[in-house]
């Protein structure tokens, strides 16, 4: 057991295309942290620089106390379970447990004793003789977890294991592999591109962009406060609600549309006049009934029922996002829909709404919104703006 | 994932760059590929190169010892560009070539495609004919074709009177070239079909499933299927075949010559038994590196098609 | 009897033709092999041999030069199966695990010279071999042979190589397998059909190849056994018999071979190509 740190590391492929640059991260003794971002944001290089599998171009990467730039994978004493198993096909099930301790030189009987009750503990004792061609889908997805286990290593490497699996198992074994983790306090790097996974395993979530580590705090921290709007666009599920909106009154009113919404106790005073983005969580869109606060008024364009409740998409009179690039490609707003007149002035909100609200497309409704839950940022740089406590009596006083 | 290394083994490292672990990297490809080379450029590339040089010198006899020929230019070309026989020998091989690699391609096409629709049995046996005739030696096909078109006793007579084809007791097959070509061409199909078969086959049953199910619900009869889905998904494996049988083809040489008893008259020269008549027989080897030469550009064509396939299908990145 | 199941029916009727027609060629050398002589020489067919006989192989197998022809096939098409494979494995291992100046152009010339005419280099590369001294030694002629061997080999093995996922390598090696371990450990095993069906060419090449032997090996000792076939017939005129006997024998080797390893030969010819 040891920790894992990554000082400055970088890495260039060919000369000129930058795949990870200049990341910090420490993962600490029996940590779980996830790495996670689109699809080729680096995390899976960072992984295997740890693994050896890739050289380290700028940096350190450290194992213990130990530099591991210049060591071979075999003696860095980590276990990595690949996306695709990586299971040996010409061996079977007991082989392939074994192989790592084979390498080792793990006596035979021990070797033996690890394997089988390791085969235990997953489930596998029945299939030890077969190989993984006649495994299904989860069966070589314990035996991949499997070998790694059973070699007792410093740390596991997790390159997105359970990407191939069907939606209900991935839900199964992402419990498995935190329980097996948090029973065996090893080391873990965990990379995956699903944001749902990274929330509900790591103890730290790290998110990477472009090679660029964008944030690295808990789950919670990560969602309540994203450092910039690609965390904030990237974290969520349906994700934030982002438009601009310009700062009046000193910084303490945001006009977009026809509303004006007080900021209450916060206020923006250094971009007073100014244009931010303004992010708000679906949950915190609410129907506006007995709220006393600013409201929006909005047009039902689509209701998605989930069963426990219910995604509506509303449209409001707001100036869409400008800077696209600002946020994850996956998590753009849907576009207005056919028929919606003044296209450039209305961004489409979603609410997660109670199921038992009736709303039909087309209904006009009111939402609230309060103050206290937007996130705001820099319309060009897309950094999250902290906002100033405004005292009471210049409250009174706007 | 754009972040899987695309670079080799294990990327060279920038910062510790004169390692040793550096210069293993950069080497080792060379070194392992060495003894390939050597051979190859020992076997081909130098007499290929001779071969050019050749064909511009005269190179007798005398020459094959002193190992000099004498540079007489383009002598040896216009000698055989003026040579009616040259341009005679050419068109008979062009013909042969397009005669054997029509009907293997559409034979062998017809019997793959007859593959997918036979039952399983049918289908094992016929796979398991058509490997056994794939392994038949060339040798030992020319003489066992030479044994059923003999002229006295030969079962291909016996049948053809029988069926009333025509009256083909003692006929000899090789007094008119026609037919004689007309058996090599058969030989030559024969032995080719199942290769072509087996390949496009297997290109067939990868053909996903669901394109031909897609194009059937988009109201397309079978015929349509074929020519719309099935034959465009298997060009590339055409024109691969097409090419490499046009280059077997057309160096036809070994089957004419061992079944006409390695005197085989004018009549039935192709491109490569012309060179090796003047070269082996008649001691000019210049000029039948002439004819090789020219026969070498004929097949640059259909080698540069079959390049291209394969760089393109090969996944050469 | 539904209008499918008739169609079906005839399917298999054509099927079972085409069979016919494409075996009654081997399936008449064999049969004659066995016929004793009255019966090969008669004007009507015998279709099927009623009464067996082993003379005509007993002439064969008595010929002249028959044993050393067998010897030196064995000999040329054992070390061409051994040295194709092993350079061709070198080659192929570096096309696919390295990336390195000059790999795509060595990738074209492996392509390309498959595709030089044998018939047109045979006057050259005659006087090569003959200023190497290797004119008429069964060891030049096994150097031309692992040449037209190899560019296949080649092509066939860096297709099985790249086949292989990269991260059982790298599992292996994460696991603690040096690089050489995982290699022989991980990588060797996979590559299984991919030699079989690699050797399986170069000894096909190897022992069915006429045009070179023919030209470079003059000494009838020296001879290899297509070589011996083809002269048997010029030799003896035709002693039908004997012929079909002795091409049965030739034929024989690579026949077992290719049935014994069918699925994976056409595996391995079409590995690289039906991809696309």
């Amino acid at each position: 057991m040891a920790e894992i740190e990554f000082l400055h590391v970088g890495k260039v492929y060919g000369g000129d295309t930058l795949a990870v640059s200049d990341l910090n991260l420490k993962i600490g003794e029996g940590e779980f942290v996830v790495l996670v971002g689109p699809s080729g944001c680096g995390k899976t290089t960072a992984l295997r620089m740890v693994a050896g599998l890739e050289e380290v171009t700028e940096g350190e990467v450290r194992i213990g106390d130990q530099i591991v730039n210049d060591l071979a994978p075999r003696d860095r004493d980590i276990a990595m379970v690949f996306q695709n198993y990586a299971l040996y096909p010409h061996k079977t099930v007991y082989e392939n447990l074994a192989f790592g301790l084979r390498m080792r030189k793990v006596p035979k009987e021990e070797q033996r004793r690890r394997v089988e009750e390791i085969a235990q503990k997953l489930g596998l004792s029945d299939m030890l003789r077969r190989r993984p061609g006649q495994l299904s889908g989860g069966q070589r997805q314990r035996v991949a977890m499997g070998r790694a286990i059973v070699r007792e290593p410093k740390a596991f490497l997790m390159d997105e294991p359970l990407s191939n699996l069907d939606a209900k198992l991935r839900v199964q074994m992402r419990a498995e592999i935190s329980r097996i983790q948090k029973t065996l306090h090893v080391t873990t790097l965990y990379v995956t591109h699903d944001q749902v996974e990274a929330m509900t395993m790591g103890d730290r979530v790290a998110v990477m962009r472009d090679g660029v580590l964008q944030q690295v705090d808990t789950p919670q921290k990560l969602y309540d406060s994203p450092a910039n709007l690609f965390v904030a666009s990237f974290v969520g599920s349906p994700p934030m609600n982002l438009f601009e909106a310009t700062v009046e009154q000193g910084g303490t009113q945001l006009a977009f549309g026809e509303t004006r919404l007080d900021l209450g106790f916060r206020s923006l005073p250094d971009y007073a006049g100014r244009r931010v983005i303004v992010g708000i969580r679906p949950e915190e869109v609410r129907e506006a009934s007995g709220w006393d606060g600013a409201r929006v008024r909005g047009r039902v364009l689509l209701v998605e029922a989930l069963g426990a409740e219910q995604i509506v998409h509303i449209q409001i009179a707001a100036t869409p996002l400008e800077r696209a690039d600002l946020v994850d490609a996956a998590a753009q707003p849907p576009g207005p829909s056919l028929g919606v007149e003044d296209l450039e002035r209305s961004v489409t909100l979603l609410g997660r709404f109670d199921r038992h609200l009736l709303l039909t497309p087309g209904e006009a409704v009111e939402v609230a919104i309060d103050p206290r839950l937007l996130h705001f940022f820099d319309l060009e740089t897309g950094i999250a703006l902290p906002t100033a406590a405004v005292p009471a009596v210049a409250g009174v006083a706007g | 994932m754009a972040s899987v290394a695309e670079s080799g083994y294990i990327p060279a490292s920038r910062r510790r760059r004169f390692s040793r672990r550096r210069v293993g990297q950069t080497t080792a490809p060379y070194v392992l590929l060495a003894p390939a080379v050597a051979v190859i450029g020992l076997v081909l590339a130098y007499p290929l190169y001779l071969l050019v040089k050749m064909s511009f010198q005269e190179y007798g006899i005398r020459s094959l010892f002193t190992h000099k020929g004498t540079w007489i230019g383009t002598a040896n070309y216009a000698r055989i560009f003026h040579d009616g026989e040259f341009w005679h020998v050419v068109l008979r091989t062009v013909l042969f070539t397009a005669a054997c690699v029509s009907l293997t391609m559409v034979l062998g096409t017809a019997i793959a495609l007859l593959l997918t629709r036979v039952s399983r049995f049918v289908r094992i046996a016929l796979m398991a004919g058509l490997v056994l005739v794939w392994a038949v030696p060339v040798i030992v096909a020319v003489d066992l074709w030479r044994w059923m078109v003999d002229y006295e006793f030969g079962v291909a007579n016996w049948t053809l009177t029988k069926l009333h084809v025509g009256n083909f007791v003692r006929h000899d097959w090789f007094a008119n070239p026609w037919s004689g070509l007309g058996v090599f061409v058969a030989l030559i199909v024969w032995g080719a079909i199942p290769f072509v078969t087996i390949t496009v086959y297997a290109a067939l049953a990868q053909v996903p499933k669901e394109l031909l199910e897609a194009a059937a619900i988009d109201g397309a009869k079978p015929w349509s299927v074929f020519r719309e889905v099935t034959m465009p998904l298997l060009l590339p494996i055409f024109v691969i075949l097409t090419s490499l049988s046009i280059i077997w083809d057309f160096q036809v040489f070994q089957q004419i010559w061992v079944m006409l008893d390695a005197r085989p008259s004018s009549d039935y020269y192709t491109m490569a038994i012309y060179a090796f008549h003047q070269s082996f027989q008649i001691s000019e080897y210049g000029l039948g590196a002439a004819i090789a030469v020219v026969m070498v550009a004929f097949m640059f064509v259909a080698t540069l098609v079959y390049l291209r396939q394969m760089l393109k299908t090969g996944e050469v990145y | 009897m539904s209008r499918k199941r008739l169609r079906n029916l005839g399917w298999d009727a054509i099927g079972i033709l085409v069979l016919i027609v494409m075996v009654f060629p081997v399936y008449w050398m064999v049969t004659t092999a066995f016929k004793p002589g009255q019966k090969i020489l008669s004007y009507t067919p015998q279709w099927f041999p009623t009464h067996p006989v082993l003379s005509n192989f007993r002439d064969a197998i008595h010929q002249q030069f028959f044993w050393d022809a067998v010897k030196n096939s064995l000999i040329v098409t054992s070390v061409v199966v051994v040295l194709s494979v092993v350079l061709a494995f070198l080659a192929a291992l570096a096309l696919a695990k390295f990336s390195f100046y000059g790999r795509k152009p060595f990738i074209v010339v492996i392509l390309g010279v498959q595709m030089v005419p044998l018939a047109a280099l045979i006057i050259p590369l005659y006087i090569t071999m003959a200023r190497l001294g290797e004119v008429d030694k069964l060891s030049g002629v096994i150097i031309m042979y692992l040449t037209f061997a190899l560019p296949f080999a080649v092509w066939t093995l860096r297709g099985f190589l790249l086949g292989v996922p990269k991260e059982l390598e790298e599992s292996a090696m994460v696991d603690g397998a040096t690089r050489f371990g995982a290699f022989v450990r991980i990588l060797l095993p996979l590559l299984g059909p991919g030699l079989v069906a690699t050797s399986l060419f170069a000894f096909i090449l190897a022992w069915n190849e006429f045009i070179i032997a023919y030209v470079f090996l003059h000494t009838p000792e020296k001879q290899t056994l297509m070589v011996w076939l083809a002269s048997f017939t010029t030799l003896r005129g035709t002693d039908w018999g004997p012929l079909m006997a002795g091409a049965t024998l030739c034929a024989l080797p690579v026949i077992v071979f290719f049935l014994l390893v069918q699925r994976r030969i056409a595996f391995g010819l079409t590995a690289g190509a039906v991809k696309g």
